[in-house]
């Protein structure tokens, strides 16, 4: 089951989890039967989906990238994932 | 062409299994294949395939909830960061074993099953289990772990595809795969009485198209089209020796699953060689790697990087030459013989031969 956007708590969906790949040196999206590369902000993002509010991934965000604002991109992307099933509402 | 490390491990921990399906992807000749790994080699492979870039492991078999080192070789895979999926036909699945698998770190789950109704189901199983793998999807469900139900799909279940589809949604799936059966080993062995008419095949498409359509937030539906009735031959493996490697119960290492059917080939053993070795020097992994095997019509052909020439299982069962174009390419020069399969199959009505495994 999908979750509904927008995310307010966003974790991981049962069966999708965050790996770093040595051998390729890529962030990576594992799920089942599949992997989804990330660029480093990218990972940035979901390594902070741990059941934190999605204001608060933001706030964190902006504290590692310095003064711009990533809120819009970082929604956008967190409902990309929610509608590929890889990330749902840790507080439904 | 650089050769890429491989993404995906198919573990067949086990040719044994409870059931009979008449399509089963192990080879026919099973009592010669009858030696299984070890728990310390398999746990060794493990560690070479994760060193080798391998991100998924999917441990398959047979049935590989028969072997009692399950649970220890599902806890390696995820302290070594693999992904694991289990292939299984749902017997032995319980909570409780499913349960210690999850806490060893078991990703995801795979669930086959034969028909929407229990009593075709159990007749193609061969042994009572429709409810048995009710149960199974119910324990996984509540245990949180992904449940992908697959159905090979084939003449005595294609017309029940509305059932299957509303089966899943009724016992809550993550994913759906409905996969027409690839006619190799059992399946080629039953193909005229398995084949689909292409009015089946047909309203199937139709019917699968519609359930996108209305379940699009609830259920991940993969349609696996059968290559006979196709214009192209399908990328097998996305290609020899660039994704996936199997090995087998004894140690053999293969390209794919099923290639064990062809004569000739030799296959290294993980007993002998490392996987590293084995995946960029063997020459069963070099001999039709990238597209300079390629004959023609594939060589000149510009869907040669889309379907590396096909299948070369079925390139050997239906023409006799392993390096010969994929004959369910309307291209090929001996497309004639798949022709020919139809026709038979819709002409004819034959006993399906059942898997059997005789201790």
């Amino acid at each position: 089951m999908k979750s509904e956007s927008p995310l307010y708590y966003p974790v991981f969906a049962p069966g999708a989890r965050y790996r770093w790949d040595e051998v390729r040196q890529q962030h990576q999206i594992v799920f089942p039967e599949g992997v989804l590369v990330l660029n480093e902000s990218a990972a940035a993002v979901v390594r902070l989906c741990d059941g934190r509010s999605t204001e608060d991934v933001i706030v964190a965000l902006r504290e590692q990238i310095g003064d711009a604002d990533p809120s819009r991109d970082v929604r956008e992307f967190l409902d990309r994932l929610a509608k590929k099933g890889l990330l749902r509402d840790g507080d439904s | 062409m650089e050769t890429p490390n491989p993404y995906s491990l198919l573990a067949e921990l086990t040719y044994r299994c409870p059931l009979q399906c008449p399509y089963c992807s192990n080879p026919l000749e099973l009592n010669r294949f009858r030696t299984e790994l070890d728990t310390v080699v398999w746990h060794r492979v493990l560690d070479e395939a994760a060193r080798l870039g391998v991100v998924q492991v999917h441990f398959s078999g047979g049935e590989p909830l028969l072997r009692r080192d399950l649970t220890d070789l599902v806890r390696t895979a995820r302290q070594l960061d693999l992904y694991s999926h289990l292939s299984t036909s749902g017997l032995g699945a319980d909570q409780a074993r499913l349960a210690s698998l999850r806490d060893a770190g078991l990703d995801a789950l795979q669930i086959s099953l034969q028909d929407s109704r229990p009593h075709e189901n159990d007749w193609l199983a061969g042994v009572p289990s429709f409810e048995k793998k009710r149960r199974a999807i119910e324990s996984a469900k509540r245990l949180e772990l992904p449940v992908t139900l697959n159905i090979v799909l084939h003449r005595h279940n294609l017309d029940r595809i509305d059932e299957l589809i509303d089966l899943a949604c009724r016992w809550n799936v993550d994913k759906l795969e409905l996969a027409h059966a690839q006619y190799g080993g059992w399946a080629f062995r039953n193909r005229a009485a398995l084949l689909p008419t292409e009015q089946q095949v047909g309203r199937a498409a139709e019917v699968v198209a519609d359930a996108r359509d209305r379940l699009i937030d609830n259920l991940e539906i993969v349609h696996v089209l059968p290559d006979y009735f196709q214009q192209f031959p399908k990328a097998c493996l996305h290609g020899w020796g660039r994704v996936f490697l199997t090995v087998a119960p004894d140690g053999a290492v293969l390209p794919c699953q099923t290639a064990r059917e062809i004569p000739g080939l030799v296959f290294p053993n993980v007993k002998d060689t490392s996987l590293e070795e084995i995946w960029f020097h063997a020459p069963v992994f070099q001999r039709f790697r990238g597209t300079d095997w390629l004959p023609e019509p594939c060589r000149s052909c510009d869907r040669r990087e889309i379907d590396f020439g096909g299948c070369r299982c079925q390139a050997f069962l239906l023409t006799g030459d392993v390096a010969a174009t994929d004959p369910v390419c309307h291209l090929a020069p001996q497309h004639g013989v798949v022709e020919e399969a139809l026709n038979e199959a819709a002409n004819q009505s034959t006993d399906l031969r059942f898997r059997v495994f005789a201790s």
